[in-house]
Formats: C-alpha cells, structure tokens, sequence
C-alpha cells in the first residue's frame, strides 16, 4: 500500500507532463494541484486509527432527537407509533437504537485523492480514420465491483487506453446505476450555487449530497468538502454539524490542516473546555511534530495553555478568551459561595 | 425464475451458434443487442442469452457505448459459438480479439475518402 501512496505522490506531482500528452483531460486536473498540497501525506491510516476514531466519535456528542429528526428529503414520512413497553423492551429498543445511531454516525472516510489514469494499451495507427468517434468499451461481467471493472476506449487515432475517472464514473453509473447519484454533477457543486447554498447554511445537506455523489477519492469530493469545511471555520458554525457523521471530518480535517484556532476559541467562548481539549488532543495525534505534542499535563486549561503559547496562530485572541473564561469562572465561584452564604449553608 | 441476461430461447447442443447483433431501439434510432442465438434464427426471434449492447450513436462527449459480458463471450466462443463480423469488428476494437480485417479496410477506405478532399480544398 505505502509503495502504492509513493506512486500516487509521483504522479500527481508530473501532472504537467502528462496534461500535455492527453489534451483532452483537461478537466480532471483542474483542482488536482491545489488539493493534493492539502493532503502531501496520506490521511486515511491514521484517519482509521483507533485512536482518531474514538476521538471523533466522542466530539459528535450525540443527540438522539438530532439524529432520528424527520429531514425533508422529499420523501413521504411515516406516522410516529406509540407502544406500550416493559422496561426490558425498552431496554432492547434503546440498544438496537443505539446500534442505528453507530450506524448512522460513521464519518465518512477521508483518504488520499486518486490519481489520474493514463494508461495506454496499444497504439495502431493502421485504425486511424476507422470511426470518427471514440469507443467505450466497458465489461459488464456479473458480480465485479465498480473500481476493478475494465473500461477501455478506442481513440479516433487507433489509441487504445484505459479511461479516464470521469469516463469510469459515467459507464459505471450507465449500466449499474447508484441510488441518488446523477450522471451530470449537481449545478449545487458548481460555483456561484455551491457558495449560495453555504451561505443559507445548509452544510449537512452539502455533504450529506457530496457522499452520495462522488468517491471519497475523488478530486471534486475534496473540492466541495473543504470549501464547506472552510466555510464552517470561517462562520464559526461548528454546532451545525453537531451530532450528524459530518462532524468527525471536519474536526479531522482542521486539525490536519492546522487550523483549529476559530474553533478553539468557539469552544473557550462557548464554555465547553472538555470539548477543546479533545479538540487539541486530535490535532496532536494528527501532528505528531507539533510543539505542544509533548505536553502531558492532566489539567485542561494548562493543556490547552500549552497549545496556545507554542502552536496557536492567534495567541492573543485566545489568550484574552482563555483569561476571560477564567474570570468569569471566578465570578461564578464567587456568586455560588454568597448565595450560600445567604441560605445560611 | 430465468436469469436476466436470458432471452428465453430454447438450447439445443447440436446447431450452431452465433454471437450477434439484433436491431433493438425504433425507427430512425438505432440500437443493438449483442445476442448468441442459433446461426439459422430470424434477427427478432427468441435469443439464447444476451451478452452485450451497442449503441451506434454516439452520446454529447463524442462515444460510441458498448458493452459486453466478457465472461460470458469467452464461454460462448470457447464452446465453439462463431462471432458475426460486426460483433467481431467490436471485440477487435476492444483487444479482446485480434483487429478484424474489415476494421483495417474500414479505415483505410476512410482515410483515402477523406484525402482527396482536403486537397481539393487546399488547391
């Protein structure tokens, strides 16, 4: 796998090259340039780790009622039902419900882009002129799964080469079409639209659509998410996300990208110290060389003091956040202990 | 309940075999099965299993859609199904075969057809 990822790296970064060879894949690299310096290291082993996982999964929070919500997808929705339960029914109601919670709450898998494919067969300039359009062959052979079936082309020149993703993505939806998934991308994706519907703030139907479109490898799944996820850190919107499988991803991903400082000071702000330490704690797991990796400290505020002073950007903004936060606590403190002096405890 | 792919055909084993096209679609809108029935059949009869499709118009990119259960045609063809040459023009196209002749003819033919145009508008 690590000698197939060193590929990738190769081949992405002599993109140039081989545009110039295939003319006509214009459009795949268009953001293949800018991505890939967002991802120069592989995210998915540590994205599956163990480690990451449990602490995504701990800072979705859920919420069951957020969860199980009726969303108006326009399908048709089912009257509630009411039941009379013994407790142990209930009991195993709430644990297959729990199960469907796990279920639905899987973050949706962040790994490397794919890189392009430029694969030649055969040339045989003796065909040239045959047809004046190109040939998509593709094997519908029974029970072979989407990434390994043979789709080759037959170039009006003799060219006979593997086809590209977006010729992939297309015959496969033709002839074994995914629930939901369009053969055209949505005009939502598209620029002047995919900025209209961040701006009504409607991120988990963005991402809910992003995962049913494209693979997670998939140069435009990266596109849209981290324009979404940008524009999350950029609003301070991070409850939105709260308690859907979205929420896991964007932390992963401001933590890979090292820009989690909005969201800390949303949390210190917010009140929410245990949530910005599980935050930090991420982001050292994902940033092993960071300065504040090493700090072992039990307590939270010095944790998060540590993160500040050696890897924050924004150390006065959060500074002045934390003091306040520190303050404010005292106040607290202080009003508790005079009213129970005045109830005489 | 008969498998999808099952024209519904009866097998007999010993008549010939064919792997071909029949002319699905309507009028003016050609499209093709990619079909093995028995050699001696009508092109709308009953087929005895289809392996493939093709479509003759190309689509807005500029491709000519063809499909084809490679699995199936190699059982077929190994248990001694002839190919007709259309059929066998595509499988050449795809390097599932060996480049038909006719595709060379094809071609050839194409390109003189085309030569002495492009020097007529040169002159």
């Amino acid at each position: 796998m690590a000698l197939n990822m060193a590929r990738v790296w190769c081949r992405c970064s002599s993109y140039c090259i081989k545009k110039n060879n295939f003319p006509n894949v214009g459009v795949n690299f268009l953001h293949l340039s800018r991505s890939v310096a967002g991802y120069e290291r592989d995210p998915a082993p540590l994205f599956f780790s163990p480690d990451v996982q449990r602490i995504m999964r701990k800072m979705t929070k859920v919420d069951v009622k957020k969860v199980f919500r009726s969303r108006k997808l326009g399908e048709k929705l089912d009257a509630p039902e009411y039941k009379f339960l013994t407790s142990e029914e209930l009991e195993q109601y709430m644990k297959e419900t729990e199960k469907k919670v796990e279920e639905r709450l899987q973050v949706p898998p962040i790994v490397k882009e794919r890189e392009e494919i430029n694969e030649v067969l055969s040339v045989d300039r003796a065909l040239t002129g045959y047809d004046s359009a190109k040939f998509v062959f593709t094997d519908i052979t029974f029970g072979v799964p989407n990434k390994d079936r043979i789709i080759v082309v037959r170039e009006p020149d003799g060219t006979l080469r593997k086809a590209f993703w977006n010729e992939r993505f297309r015959m496969n939806q033709i002839y074994f079409p995914e629930p939901d998934r369009q053969l055209r991308t949505p005009h939502m994706f598209e620029e002047p639209y995919l900025t209209n519907v961040l701006d009504r703030g409607e991120y988990e139907f963005v991402l809910d659509r992003a995962c049913v479109q494209y693979e997670p490898n998939d140069p435009e799944y990266y596109r849209v998410t981290s324009t979404t996820y940008d524009h999350i850190e950029k609003e301070q919107m991070f409850d939105a996300l709260q308690s859907t499988r979205h929420f896991g991803a964007l932390a992963f991903y401001l933590c890979w990208n090292k820009q989690i400082d909005n969201f800390v000071l949303y949390y210190i702000q917010n009140d929410r110290i245990e949530d910005a330490v599980m935050l930090i704690q991420l982001f050292h797991l994902l940033n092993p060389e960071s300065k504040s990796a090493e700090t072992d400290s039990k307590d939270a505020l010095k944790f998060i003091q540590a993160y500040i002073s050696k890897d924050s950007s924004r150390k006065s903004v959060l500074e002045i956040a934390l003091q306040s936060f520190l303050e404010l606590q005292k106040q607290r403190q202080f009003v508790e202990e005079g009213i129970k002096k005045a109830h005489g405890m | 309940m008969p498998h999808p792919a099952s024209g519904g055909a009866q097998f007999l084993q010993h008549t010939r075999k064919i792997i071909r096209f029949t002319r699905k679609g309507c009028t003016n809108r050609p499209f093709y099965h990619i079909v093995v029935m028995e050699s001696f059949r009508d092109q709308q009869d009953p087929v005895i299993e289809q392996v493939g499709t093709y479509d003759p118009l190309p689509n807005q990119h500029n491709e000519k859609l063809v499909s084809l259960n490679l699995e199936r045609i190699r059982h077929w063809v190994g248990n001694g199904a002839d190919v007709s040459t259309p059929v066998a023009q595509l499988l050449g196209l795809c390097g599932f075969f060996p480049i038909h002749p006719r595709s060379y003819m094809t071609a050839w033919r194409n390109r003189r057809a085309q030569a002495p145009s492009e020097n007529n508008s040169s002159s």
